[in-house]
């Protein structure tokens, strides 16, 4: 009888409030770290003519742009909301570009392809910016340089 | 009576300990899905919102200041469980109702005080 009570008033919803894992913590610096290193690998790549050297450009290249997506990605999937992209409608097209080119630094040693990236991360990092990612997701004391 | 009925379809089971003392662990309670329908939320509130990082899924927090965008950031009472930089901001139409009154457990059956960080 008691427990088809408790049964009863048992809410069917339930309000978490537990500590907030992930760490929450978002800069699209994060992603353009990696593409510069692209970019100055690029460039490093077309200074040498030392075969060894120019291999392992290649190869830390590969990793860096992997590393520039995922972090795109995160940006992507986990910061943004439905409210930015009513904000900003093309969100969704920049960061699927962004996440293209990386992607795309992968494949080649053009110059000016590490430089879109970095150029579609800019676009990434205004839209973090314009809506409160300084203040909402870094720690003040690590205010970011404007 | 409405609000009492709409407050007790809209209740929900307290789940975690972010917002210890306030409300703890296994609390159920009346939120009022109404509260915020013609009032703007303030500073200091208590609120049940959507999750912004998970759709589907209800959190129960405080709001710790109304940013200059006019989006709201949240934040859990207890001091150990600080998420300031944790939660992103929410905008008010995230917001699911204002718990206002605990019927369970019975030793602490009352009503919520809206503002008051830390004091029932």
């Amino acid at each position: 009888m008691i427990s088809r009570v408790v049964a009863a008033l048992r809410p069917r919803q339930t309000a978490h409030a537990h500590c907030d894992i992930p760490c929450g913590v978002y800069d699209p610096q994060q992603a353009r770290i990696e593409a510069e290193s692209c970019y100055k690998i690029i460039q490093k790549y077309h200074d040498s003519s030392d075969d060894v050297f120019r291999g392992r450009c290649l190869h830390v290249k590969e990793e860096r742009a992997e590393l520039a997506k995922h972090h795109i990605d995160v940006m992507w999937h986990d910061y943004f909301k439905p409210e930015h992209v009513e904000k900003f409608p093309d969100l969704h097209e920049v960061c699927w570009k962004a996440a293209k080119q990386a992607s795309q630094v992968k494949r080649t040693v053009d110059l000016d392809e590490a430089q879109k990236l970095l150029d579609l991360i800019d676009k990434i990092d205004e839209m973090w910016r314009a809506t409160g990612g300084p203040k909402a997701t870094r720690m003040q004391q690590l205010q970011p340089v404007a | 009576m409405r609000r009492l009925i709409r407050s007790w379809r809209a209740r929900v089971a307290v789940e975690g300990h972010s917002m210890e003392p306030t409300l703890r662990d296994g609390d159920w309670l009346l939120v009022d899905p109404h509260a915020y329908r013609h009032a703007s939320p303030r500073a200091g509130d208590l609120v049940v919102a959507a999750d912004p990082r998970q759709p589907g899924r209800l959190i129960v927090k405080r709001v710790e200041r109304i940013e200059a965008d006019g989006l709201l950031a949240l934040a859990g009472d207890h001091p150990a469980h600080s998420e300031a930089a944790g939660l992103p901001a929410v905008a008010a139409s995230a917001l699911r109702g204002r718990p206002w009154f605990r019927y369970w457990p019975m030793r602490r059956f009352g009503r919520i005080a809206r503002d008051r960080r830390g004091v029932e």
